[in-house]
């Protein structure tokens, strides 16, 4: 009976011990939520003949300018993002970053691509991204006319005429010899059948 | 006149009980022959099981040399299965007499060395499942969908080939061979398709005997030419070759010739065939070895000398790796042992006996072996753009104990399909359902 008391107290300890810690952590992370805000980013654009610029602008939630907070820039690609710009990327006293976006880039047909500006992994703001399609890049052909010409590097669709012309009779003529050959043995078969 | 008859029907009978008693009588030294390639296959295929289960990454095989002694194994099984159309084809249209009873060995060896080369193609693939897809989403414009067909094509060509030569000797081994298991029986009966030596049979395999002596030369041709090319349209030093295509068919022809003299050694020794393989036709398969070797030496030449003339970049490279750097013992090994003093011992009547010409096809062979790995590992150690920034491992090659293994397991399998062939059918040509023809010279075969 003692012993059962014992055990039912050690059980209890436990429970209350894993409660305490379980409301703690939540607590502790309930801090750091509140403490952390969001930043507001805006883009801006310039373009004039030779150059390109993103120009991206923090302020906090008071409109004051963030300094030092560091921004990644990308291109979206086909698998992955292209990081463009330097290195690291920290906004200065006035809050204002700028990042040259490169000449050749190729676009999609009419020369779109989306440009990513992100915050991550910062201290104090929360992780944001922000996506905006420009008319910055190179224009490629679309993949409809790559496949108009025939040629020994397109599709299979699109294998030059001669080249299937000419293996496809090359095929027949020793396919058609084979069966014939066949065709005699099965001859041979029954000649010996009627015998 | 009947004495001489009585003395024809008794060679005839000495003939066909010689070229018959292997099928009937089995040897322990043959049980012991198969269970030794039995275990080589089997240590392959547990190297099988491992590539299989954890990848390619088993094999010595990164980025650059992403071809290793698979694909120069691939090569060198199709270089012999070339031997076949030199036998049916070129041998039998030049009225080569001598040559006749070596037909079969040659036809056999072709058909054995086809499915190797086939099987070999399959190993190298990282998912072997996905094999079909060459079909599914066949492309005609790669020289690999080429080789698949015309491999297969050849496949089957080299099978008709062997089974239209033995057809008579079919129908002896149904009549004749009494006392052998009933599925033997059974085989022959089957394979035989009621061939009673009428003469519209003969007539119509004579038939069929002409147009595969002609037809089946393009294809063997064609099969070593698109494998050629396989290497000459990919851009890489050492394969960038116009020569390419003549240079693969002759060595095909002189490693096919030299796999021949080695089975002739072997089955005259094993089936006690000395009558029938005689010295006469060690000889004339040396003159034959010369003149094709010399026909290798010289696309040899015009292989190298261009090249090693004018020394430009990673060609350059390419060939000072192969006559002073890390291939040379290799590569001098290949060309002297294997090409020039085979040709120059083999000038000796002497050297031209049983068992010289066996060791120098012994070296032949070797040679031919390490030439293909000259030909496909030291070009891609060499690519056109610099090697930057990658692992020490992607710079060398050093086949893995799982490479070796399958390899060696694919010349078991070889030898293993000529054992059981030579087992099972006879191996000289007992009956003859060739005529001599008047009106057509050419064709007196």
């Amino acid at each position: 009976m003692k012993a059962t008391l014992f055990n039912i107290i050690w059980v209890l300890k436990i429970s209350w011990s894993v409660l305490i810690i379980f409301f703690s952590f939540n607590t502790v992370l309930a801090q750091e939520d509140d403490m952390m805000e969001d930043a507001k980013i805006e883009l801006s654009f310039i373009e004039d003949a030779d150059s390109k610029i993103i120009v991206a602008t923090a302020t906090n939630k008071n409109d004051e300018p963030i300094e030092d907070l560091e921004l990644y820039f990308y291109v979206k690609r086909s698998f992955s993002n292209l990081p463009i710009g330097d290195f690291f990327n920290a906004t200065d006293e006035t809050g204002t970053i700028k990042v040259e976006f490169p000449n050749d880039l190729p676009g999609d047909p009419e020369g779109n691509v989306a440009i990513l500006v992100k915050l991550m992994d910062s201290d104090l703001y929360n992780d944001m991204t922000l996506e905006t399609i420009k008319k910055w890049g190179v224009p490629s052909p679309s993949p409809s006319q790559f496949h108009e010409k025939r040629s020994l590097w397109a599709a299979a669709a699109n294998a030059p005429i001669p080249l299937i012309l000419i293996i496809s009779a090359l095929i027949f003529s020793i396919w058609f010899i084979i069966c014939y050959i066949i065709y005699i043995l099965f001859k041979i078969r029954k000649i010996g059948m009627v015998t | 006149m009947s004495k001489q008859s009585e003395h024809q029907q008794e060679f005839r009978e000495r003939r066909e009980k010689d070229l018959l008693r292997h099928i009937i009588k089995t040897s322990l030294n043959y049980k012991l022959w198969i269970a030794f390639l039995i275990l080589i296959i089997l240590i392959g295929m547990y190297g099988y099981y491992r590539q299989l289960k954890y990848g390619l990454i088993v094999t010595a095989m990164r980025d650059y040399t992403s071809w290793g002694i698979y694909i120069s194994n691939f090569v060198f099984f199709v270089a012999i299965s070339l031997v076949g159309s030199l036998f049916s084809s070129i041998l039998k249209l030049n009225k080569n007499e001598w040559s006749k009873p070596l037909t079969r060995i040659s036809e056999i060896i072709a058909v054995s060395a086809i499915i190797c080369a086939i099987v070999i193609i399959i190993v190298d693939m990282g998912r072997p499942d996905r094999f079909f897809y060459v079909i599914r989403y066949l492309r005609i414009q790669s020289p690999i969908i080429w080789d698949v067909i015309i491999i297969s094509t050849y496949l089957v060509i080299s099978l008709i080939l062997l089974y239209s030569s033995l057809l008579p000797d079919l129908a002896l081994c149904r009549d004749r061979l009494t006392a052998i298991p009933q599925w033997k029986k059974k085989l022959y009966r089957m394979l035989a398709i009621n061939w009673r030596n009428h003469p519209n049979q003969l007539d119509m395999l004579q038939k069929v005997t002409k147009i595969l002596a002609i037809s089946v030369l393009p294809v063997a041709f064609a099969i070593h030419t698109v494998t050629s090319w396989l290497f000459a349209t990919t851009w890489r030093p050492g394969w960038d070759s116009t020569n390419l295509g003549p240079y693969f068919v002759s060595g095909a022809f002189m490693a096919g010739a030299a796999a021949i003299i080695i089975a002739m050694y072997f089955i005259r020794k094993s089936l006690h065939l000395k009558a029938y393989i005689t010295e006469a036709h060690f000889d004339k398969m040396g003159k034959l070895l010369v003149l094709l070797s010399l026909v290798y030496l010289y696309f040899n030449i015009n292989e190298y000398l261009g090249p090693a003339f004018k020394m430009v970049g990673v060609e350059g490279e390419h060939i000072i790796e192969l006559f002073v750097g890390k291939y040379a013992p290799m590569y001098w090994f290949v060309q002297l042992g294997g090409l020039v003093l085979p040709i120059v011992f083999l000038l000796f009547k002497g050297m031209r006996r049983s068992l010289p010409i066996f060791i120098i096809s012994t070296f032949i062979i070797l040679g031919a072996w390490f030439k293909r790995f000259l030909i496909v590992i030291p070009s891609l150690q060499h690519p056109y753009l610099p090697i930057q920034g990658v692992d020490e491992s992607y710079l060398h090659y050093n086949p893995t104990w799982e490479e070796w293994a399958i390899t060696l397991a694919s010349f078991a399998w070889f030898l293993l399909i000529i054992t059981i062939l030579i087992k099972l059918f006879p191996i000289i040509p007992i009956q003859k359902h060739e005529h001599v023809s008047k009106r057509h010279p050419i064709l007196n075969f």
